[in-house]
């Protein structure tokens, strides 16, 4: 039998696609997307619920949550995920990464809610033998799955304190995936979902990714346009 | 009150620079405030960085002080942060949240150009700050919800701020991750 499928948003990605107005590709890449797309409850509140209330983002966030009423994104229930359960790995979570680095005085909170139940769900459908990646454009939540040791020196060096960072944890957050909008975007204009033309479009959607939030540097841009 | 010893410095050479007009040193003392915040995650010392950095951009634009409520402002300002520092001062922390109302007190009270302008350049603070404090390696939702703004803000303003171009952020290689999206919807 062939694996099942799933992304799971996170909120970052979700607001670089609604801020730069083209959540329609999410639509296109769910349609040639043999899994599904899933969002967490914890999501939900920081992309739709919460900002449905404010008029500056209101918009940004209806365009979201018409892709929920879709189902073109989902929730974790859609793949058998029970809420409770979610919630409790997601505090597991979240303790565990916010006391992965300490300086001499205290744990360093790093992650939020929402980013730890990310890589709740994903770990959850791993062990009911889903193939899963996580898109988020912020890039706390994926230096701390893919280098943890980094995240460390980045905040050693920023926060100019030693870290003293617990080794246990890492390997906790092995074997997390990772892809960001600018990925998907790509994915999308290779499949030819993207029907604007003349002009160069793949630097116009990665670079608006970049300026809508999502980490990527400039070299990093020009390595996937050498791809295309 | 967490690094009391440093807040009391930083609210100290506040003050004095306050009382030059001298927004070049706020504005050096306001980045000092941002370790501390990131560090501590501490409602206090964010309201500081917040305050600090506001005070700088507000003394820079040397037009507001023509403003009707300019002088009620200013005092109210001087009054607040020398409060806060006598209770730091005397150890009552817990009372500096309140202390640093008086100036959201006076805020309220002021009408026309000088509280819109006042008001947004709070807010904005409030922006500046969260991206900072993401650049220190905390996530952006855990940022932007010490700050109290949405993550669309700071997506908004961290994406216009280039901070992504730091090698110790590349932990996979560019193609490796294309390749895993193409996988993916292989």
């Amino acid at each position: 039998m062939k694996q099942q499928k799933a992304i799971i948003f996170d909120s970052s990605t979700l607001i670089s696609f609604s801020m730069n107005g083209v959540t329609e590709y999410l639509e296109k890449l769910r349609q040639v997307f043999n899994g599904k797309f899933i969002i967490t409850f914890d999501v939900k509140g920081e992309v739709i619920d919460r900002p449905m209330q404010i008029k500056k983002f209101s918009l940004e966030a209806l365009k979201l949550k018409q892709l929920l009423d879709k189902k073109i994104i989902e929730m974790p229930s859609s793949v058998g995920l029970n809420d409770k359960e979610v919630a409790r790995r997601t505090d597991e979570i979240l303790n565990m990464a916010n006391s992965t680095y300490k300086d001499k005085n205290r744990n360093i909170h790093i992650i939020d809610s929402g980013e730890a139940s990310c890589l709740a769900v994903s770990k959850m459908l791993n062990e009911k033998g889903f193939i899963t990646v996580i898109a988020v454009d912020e890039r706390t939540t994926r230096m701390l799955g893919e280098k943890p040791e980094n995240l460390g020196k980045l905040l050693e060096k920023r926060l100019h304190v030693k870290i003293n960072p617990n080794r246990n944890a890492y390997n906790f957050f092995k074997g997390f995936r990772f892809i960001r909008s600018a990925e998907l975007v790509y994915v999308a204009y290779k499949k030819g979902l993207i029907d604007l033309k003349n002009g160069d479009v793949l630097d116009a959607l990665l670079y608006a990714m970049k300026f809508k939030g999502c980490a990527i540097s400039g070299d990093e841009i020009k390595e996937i346009k050498k791809l295309a | 009150m967490q690094e009391r010893g440093n807040v009391l410095r930083i609210l100290k050479e506040t003050r004095e620079a306050l009382k030059k007009g001298d927004s070049a040193t706020i504005k050096s003392l306001s980045d000092q405030t941002i370790n501390t915040a990131s560090l501590t995650q501490d409602p206090d010392n964010i309201a500081v960085a917040v305050i600090v950095y506001s005070l700088a951009k507000i003394v820079e634009r040397h037009q507001y002080q023509e403003f009707r409520g300019w002088k009620e402002f200013y005092n109210s300002v001087i009054f607040s942060i020398n409060h806060a520092i006598k209770d730091l001062e005397a150890g009552n922390d817990n009372k500096i949240g309140k202390d640093f109302e008086i100036i959201n007190k006076q805020i309220e009270k002021l009408s026309g150009k000088l509280k819109k302008y006042i008001e947004d350049v709070f807010w904005k603070a409030r922006i500046n700050k969260a991206s900072r404090i993401y650049e220190h390696g905390i996530s952006m939702e855990k940022t932007a919800k010490l700050l109290g703004i949405t993550m669309y803000e700071l997506a908004n303003y961290a994406g216009q701020a280039r901070i992504d171009d730091v090698p110790l952020e590349n932990t996979l290689d560019v193609r490796k991750r294309i390749k895993l999206a193409i996988e993916m919807f292989g």
